[in-house]
């Protein structure tokens, strides 16, 4: 529903290599994988729960695409977790693939938050729903942690690299600077610095 | 009238998403002055109380603007917000990706992946810690991130194994302690 516009992928049958790795998924296993995680995740966590689902248990998209994708989903605009379930249902299944993830991670969330905006006045009235919902998202922020380590434990060991990870992290969540000066300086200066470093390689092979 | 308000509805939201930078977070300030400050959608106390719902509630929390939308025009509304939020950036995205499958060798693809990887990594860890900070998180919530990040390390417990242990253990303390640990 959401995304059905962007799934016309007749051009991607023609490429050579095809963007789809991994073993064949069905689209409603796929939606219904997606569907569930739509469903239980809470906290701001859902890149880090559809690593856990999509790539340690399905092993559906290796762990280095998913790298490439939080990249991506992270650099561009838009909601995170849809850049993410588009990316990843795309490597799955192509288009229609990241159509389906969309739909699927996006529809369990939006009916529930209807309902709880229906709801909401006669909730807020019980203490114990804030401490419950408080650990809903305090349970998130740890999974969260827990899918930037494992990432952060896949980055080359190279100075430039720390450096920039370490003054966005200062930058962003101590500085509290807004996204796009953050994303305008240090994207074009790292990805500067690694284009001058794959160049330098290509060229001494 | 009703379709008048679905248009104001994407017309406002859907150069949003394009700005979207880092995630839905970057773009509350700019929703909060549009629909409060310039539409008058909503006061900004309701926006403050929507906002904290969008946060509790599973997915993406960008949907807060399913709720402002329903404010506006009932569902209708409430989906012409979500696909303007999310649709211009899911077609950006999708190019991009696009490109990325087809140029395999280029050394522009190998240098974007090597570089954005640790300005991606950066802002991820930032993300946890924000939250952390805007919710005044206790000792308790404290307890439970390093717990459930310490889970994750040994064990590979669901999405649902964990929430459901959280709503039961936090349901438990609340009932034999009050709120005095909270």
């Amino acid at each position: 529903m959401e995304a059905s516009q962007p799934d016309k992928p007749e051009p991607q049958d023609s490429v050579p290599a095809p963007p789809v790795v991994g073993p064949v998924v069905g689209l409603w296993e796929l939606f219904f994988a997606f569907f569930r995680l739509g469903l239980m995740t809470f906290g701001g966590a859902v890149q880090s729960w559809l690593r856990q689902d999509i790539i340690l248990r399905r092993k559906w998209v290796d762990e280095d695409a998913f790298v490439t994708g939080l990249s991506m989903a992270t650099v561009l605009p838009g909601a995170n977790p849809v850049n993410m379930s588009l990316y990843l249902g795309m490597r799955i299944r192509g288009g229609i693939g990241g159509a389906v993830a969309v739909v699927g991670i996006v529809l369990p969330a939006f009916c529930i938050i209807l309902l709880l905006g229906l709801a909401f006045h006669r909730l807020i009235g019980f203490p114990i729903v804030h401490f419950v919902l408080a650990g809903l998202a305090a349970s998130g922020v740890g999974v969260t942690f827990f899918t930037a380590l494992g990432v952060a434990k896949r980055l080359p060991r190279d100075m430039f690299n720390i450096v920039i990870g370490v003054l966005v992290f200062v930058a962003s969540a101590i500085l509290r600077l807004p996204m796009v000066p953050i994303v305008a300086v240090s994207v074009p200066l790292s990805i500067g610095y690694a284009y001058f470093q794959v160049k330098r390689a290509r060229d001494a092979a | 009238m009703l379709l008048d308000r679905v248009l104001d509805i994407i017309w406002v939201f859907a150069p949003m998403s394009l700005l979207s930078f880092g995630g839905g977070q970057a773009i509350i300030p700019e929703m909060q002055h549009k629909t409060v400050d310039i539409h008058h959608w909503l006061d900004g106390k309701t926006f403050a109380d929507i906002f904290g719902l969008s946060r509790a509630a599973p997915g993406p929390s960008t949907l807060i603007v399913a709720l402002i939308g329903w404010q506006v025009a009932g569902f209708a509304g409430a989906l012409a917000a979500t696909i303007a939020i999310f649709l211009p950036s899911s077609l950006l995205l999708y190019a991009v990706s696009t490109w990325w499958t087809r140029n395999p060798d280029s050394p522009m693809r190998e240098a974007v992946d090597r570089g954005l990887a640790p300005v991606a990594t950066g802002l991820f860890f930032a993300g946890p810690v924000v939250i952390l900070q805007s919710a005044h998180a206790g000792w308790f919530e404290m307890a439970t991130t390093a717990s459930v990040c310490a889970i994750l390390f040994v064990t590979r417990a669901g999405p649902y194994a964990i929430a459901m242990s959280i709503v039961a253990i936090y349901s438990l303390c609340y009932a034999a302690f009050g709120a005095a640990i909270f």
